[in-house]
């Protein structure tokens, strides 16, 4: 302890400060006005300054100085932690913690019992098993969701999930649709466990994550040894000095604070604070996804080739807060349908051009889009989601042009098919034959006569005339029509925000806060630290560092036993 | 065809040293510790890398897209994850455990890959219309090394559990016991040598390595699960990104997209019981036991199903 008086009284540290380097958060120095002045005029002008200072230090008594640190350092304090007094008492009642309580005591009445519940809800909200054991039943929800056949109608459920023969002897198609788990992602449920998750996600950030900030915010150093030899790894270097440590901690890249015999060193601070940014960025979303379900229009349309639709007619909303816009009334014409193919033959993309008008008519806006690149225009988004082919154009011995209506063939498999009839012969007989026409895309049809007999294959374009049963046909043209989504979400830049802010956060936190405190007694370094995450590597890395710690040699360590006294 | 025949051969090139490197580790654990023959099935893991990686840039070239359009492709990059985790020098201090792990889960990945239970879909297919973005690379491989990460993860806290329970399975069931101890024995085995140079304690030291071990799987397990999350949250987010330009909504509760979030809480379940110091160890490696049967769930159950916006991935099991 004599060392360490002796030590503190001279602040031998002062001359050597210069290995400080200015950390990140400011507020740190405030704890420390000595570093704090130094620090700065360090960081300025690295050597230049040493002299003044040392003299204006040697002009103040040592206690002075002492006394003068704490109390700034305890003012600064104050101010940090707690809001100013009085004036803003009142303000400050409905959503700060401790301070409303003493002056509502006062008072009595309803606003304590408030106040005492509230306590009490956001301490149950808070506490860890709740969160996790609400965590796995939202996760066997959403596994159940997915077991069970999602949006059918009741009468599948009552005979998939019948009485006679109960699933694990007890669930049926009652459990089903008493508790709405034929539509499981907006069941009430559901939502209550969601609601239920959120709830205490916002609890546990308020009362357990937020203080996370201010405590890992106040750093201490350590005066005894004991305290170091607790840590998670503690080690004591004979024949060392602190400022080698420094430099060695700081080369590594950690915050290093000296102070007289002291030192603190840290690194991964954000690995700390991060997760409080996980857990508002995950509210975040859950905030965009409620303004999505909440505000938002959808529809699809299967439009024609040379046709067109309002906007507003597609769009239904989804919420009670959706409200349309003026866009709503924008009219858009699909000007062309168009597929693109592989060498194979498969379709590998579909375009629509599209041109949107306003009331007047006027074209305001004009994209071909495709899958994956919709088209945006005044909070709407139109998507390319589907396509299907809506007429042939034909002629009958050079008749013509007729349309005929292609419809879609229900065939195995996930392959689209789509077929025409072309009567032949008296049509109103009871047993009409004629020509089937098939068409997997726009590239070619496949022609069979009446008696299903396969003709030929012609390409729409071509020209080609084909002869069946006796007149001749020529295909002109296949109009596709196009498979659109439409829709308006306004939570959609909360939520993008919000994933934004959650891939950062997440990978933030994979850092690892470490702290390292270290105490030079007489000539022994008693270096501790601990770590949060990173526990295999922490010790290792400790002792890599401390390794490269100089051993200092017998004249060298009179010598700064000089400049510690002198 | 030259490059089928490219790819074939470096398929079994990876195959077989993948297990030549397991039979190197079995020698190893159960005649002697032979430095050299250590060396060489570390070597053997880098081969495997650059095997795989050739064998996904052949793919790529003459595919002409990213190869993870189907199954067989994913399993390969799994693969191919396992054996990057293995040889990034992050993990180098943690090498006994994971190598035990990887060189298995490598073997098993890509055998069932090869193997003729999946031959239908070992063509690289057309690219459908809504993969056909940037965001594929970067989605599903995230997902996949995810996937990877999260599984390496698991299997240690399975281990640690095995480890834990040994006295219990050996009592109750030998064979069990056997399975276990196959591959965890042998990097145990390996640590308590270790520890032995370094520590010199003198109590109870065989309890003593045993709680240590299982401290240190047990840091590492997380570590490793941290870094899986990591890759999962993003894989997850960019997914939900790509949905909302092609699908036309972020969040469709899709099977697939369900389990992965499934999946994604059970490791955030994880995550928080280990902020608790009373349930760290024992309780936090169970759940990530579950996750780890959540995962395959995710990758190939729902595949299997073949249901859901997701069903490219879809495959049927062909025995022939």
């Amino acid at each position: 302890m004599k060392a360490f008086s002796a030590i503190n009284s001279t602040n031998p540290c002062l001359p050597k400060t210069h290995f400080l380097k200015v950390p990140i958060f400011h507020p740190f120095f405030k704890f420390n006005p000595f570093s704090h002045s130094y620090n700065t005029h360090a960081h300025a002008a690295n050597r230049a300054h040493k002299l003044p200072l040392t003299i204006s230090c040697k002009l103040k008594s040592s206690q002075d100085v002492k006394n003068k640190g704490k109390s700034v350092s305890q003012k600064i304090v104050l101010s940090e932690t707690s809001p100013p007094p009085l004036t803003e008492d009142d303000s400050t009642n409905s959503d700060s913690g401790d301070v409303p309580q003493s002056s509502m005591k006062k008072k009595g009445g309803p606003f304590e019992v408030l106040i005492v519940f509230r306590r009490k809800t956001l301490q149950i909200l808070s506490s860890l098993p709740l969160a996790i054991a609400d965590m796995f039943v939202a996760a066997a929800l959403m596994a159940l969701g997915t077991l069970i056949e999602q949006g059918e109608a009741p009468d599948f459920y009552i005979q998939k999930y019948s009485e006679d023969n109960p699933v694990f002897g007890f669930f049926t198609w009652r459990w089903i649709l008493a508790l709405g788990f034929d539509h499981m992602f907006s069941s009430p449920v559901f939502l209550g466990v969601l609601a239920l998750l959120g709830a205490s996600l916002m609890a546990c950030t308020y009362t357990t994550q937020l203080p996370i900030i201010k405590v890992s915010r106040r750093w201490s150093f350590l005066h005894s040894a004991e305290a170091i030899r607790k840590q998670e790894f503690s080690e004591s270097l004979p024949r060392a000095s602190i400022q080698d440590v420094g430099t060695i901690l700081m080369g590594a890249g950690y915050e290093v604070f000296l102070k007289g015999p002291s030192l603190y060193a840290f690194k991964g601070l954000a690995g700390r604070l991060a997760p409080v940014g996980v857990h508002i960025a995950l509210l975040l979303v859950m905030a965009g996804g409620t303004v999505s379900a909440a505000g938002s229009f959808r529809g699809s349309v299967t439009v024609p080739q040379g046709l067109n639709f309002v906007v507003g007619d597609v769009l239904a909303p989804s919420g009670f807060l959706s409200s349309p816009t003026e866009a709503f009334n924008t009219e858009i014409h699909v000007n062309r349908f168009y597929m693109d193919y592989f060498e194979s033959g498969e379709v590998s993309q579909f375009h629509t051009d599209l041109s949107l008008r306003n009331m007047d008519g006027k074209e305001v806006m004009r994209k071909t889009i495709s899958v994956n690149d919709p088209l945006r225009y005044g909070g709407i988004t139109i998507y390319q989601t589907d396509w299907s082919i809506s007429a042939l154009q034909i002629l009958k011995d050079n008749e013509g042009p007729y349309n005929l209506a292609m419809a879609p063939l229900q065939i195995n498999g996930d392959k689209k098919l789509y077929g025409t009839f072309l009567p032949v012969g008296d049509i109103n007989s009871p047993d009409v034959k004629g020509i089937s026409m098939l068409a997997r895309d726009l590239q070619s049809i496949v022609l069979y006569d009446k008696e299903g007999k396969f003709v030929g294959v012609r390409r729409p374009n071509s020209n080609l005339p084909i002869n069946i049963d006796g007149s001749e046909i020529v295909i002109v043209d296949a109009i596709g029509s196009s498979g659109l989504d439409l829709k308006t979400d306004p939570g959609v830049p909360v939520v993008y925000a919000g994933f934004g802010a959650l891939m950062i956060t997440t990978c933030i936190s994979y850092l690892s806060h470490s702290q390292i405190w270290a105490l030079q007694d007489g000539t022994t370094v008693f270096v501790g630290g601990k770590t949060n995450r990173a526990k295999i590597e922490f010790p290792e890395e400790m002792n890599r560092l401390l390794d490269k710690v100089p051993e200092i040699v017998e004249s060298t360590l009179s010598k700064q036993a000089d400049s510690i006294s002198g | 065809m030259i490059f089928s025949t490219l790819e074939h051969i470096l398929t079994h090139i990876s195959f077989s040293i993948v297990s030549i490197v397991i039979t190197i580790h079995l020698i190893t654990f159960l005649v002697d510790e032979i430095i050299k023959l250590y060396d060489s099935s570390e070597k053997g893991m880098i081969m495997t890398f650059f095997c795989i990686t050739g064998l996904l840039v052949t793919r790529w070239i003459y595919s002409g897209h990213f190869p993870l359009s189907n199954l067989y492709e994913s399993l390969i990059f799994l693969s191919w994850s396992f054996s990057l985790i293995h040889i990034v020098p992050y993990f180098k201090k943690n090498q006994n455990f994971l190598s035990a792990i990887i060189g298995p889960s490598a073997i098993f990945t890509q055998g069932f890959a090869t193997s003729g239970l999946l031959t239908e879909i070992h063509e690289s297919a057309i690219l459908v219309p809504a993969l056909q973005s940037e965001w594929l690379i970067m989605h599903v491989s995230m997902m996949i090394l995810g996937y990877a990460a999260l599984l390496c993860g698991s299997l240690l806290s399975v281990a640690l559990l095995v480890i834990a329970n040994r006295k219990l399975f050996f009592t109750s069931n030998h064979l069990l016991n056997l399975n276990g101890s196959f591959f965890f024995g042998e990097i145990e085995y390996m640590n308590e040598r270790r520890n032995v140079l370094q520590n010199t304690s003198f109590f109870s030291p065989k309890n003593y390595y045993r709680s240590q071990f299982i401290q240190q799987l047990d840091y590492c397990s997380y570590r490793v699960i941290s870094l899986g999350f990591i890759f999962l949250t993003i894989g997850i987010l960019s997914g939900a990104v790509w949905a909302n330009e092609a699908w036309g909504s972020y969040w469709s509760w899709d099977p697939k997209e369900t389990w992965a979030f499934i999946t994604w809480i059970v490791f955030a379940i994880y995550l928080h019981i280990r902020t608790n110091i009373k349930w760290k160890g024992i309780n936090s490696a169970i759940v990530a036991s579950i996750g780890f049967l959540i995962i395959w769930i995710c990758y190939f159950g729902v595949n299997l199903l073949g249901i859901g916006l997701h069903s490219y991935g879809s495959f049927t099991l062909t025995s022939n």
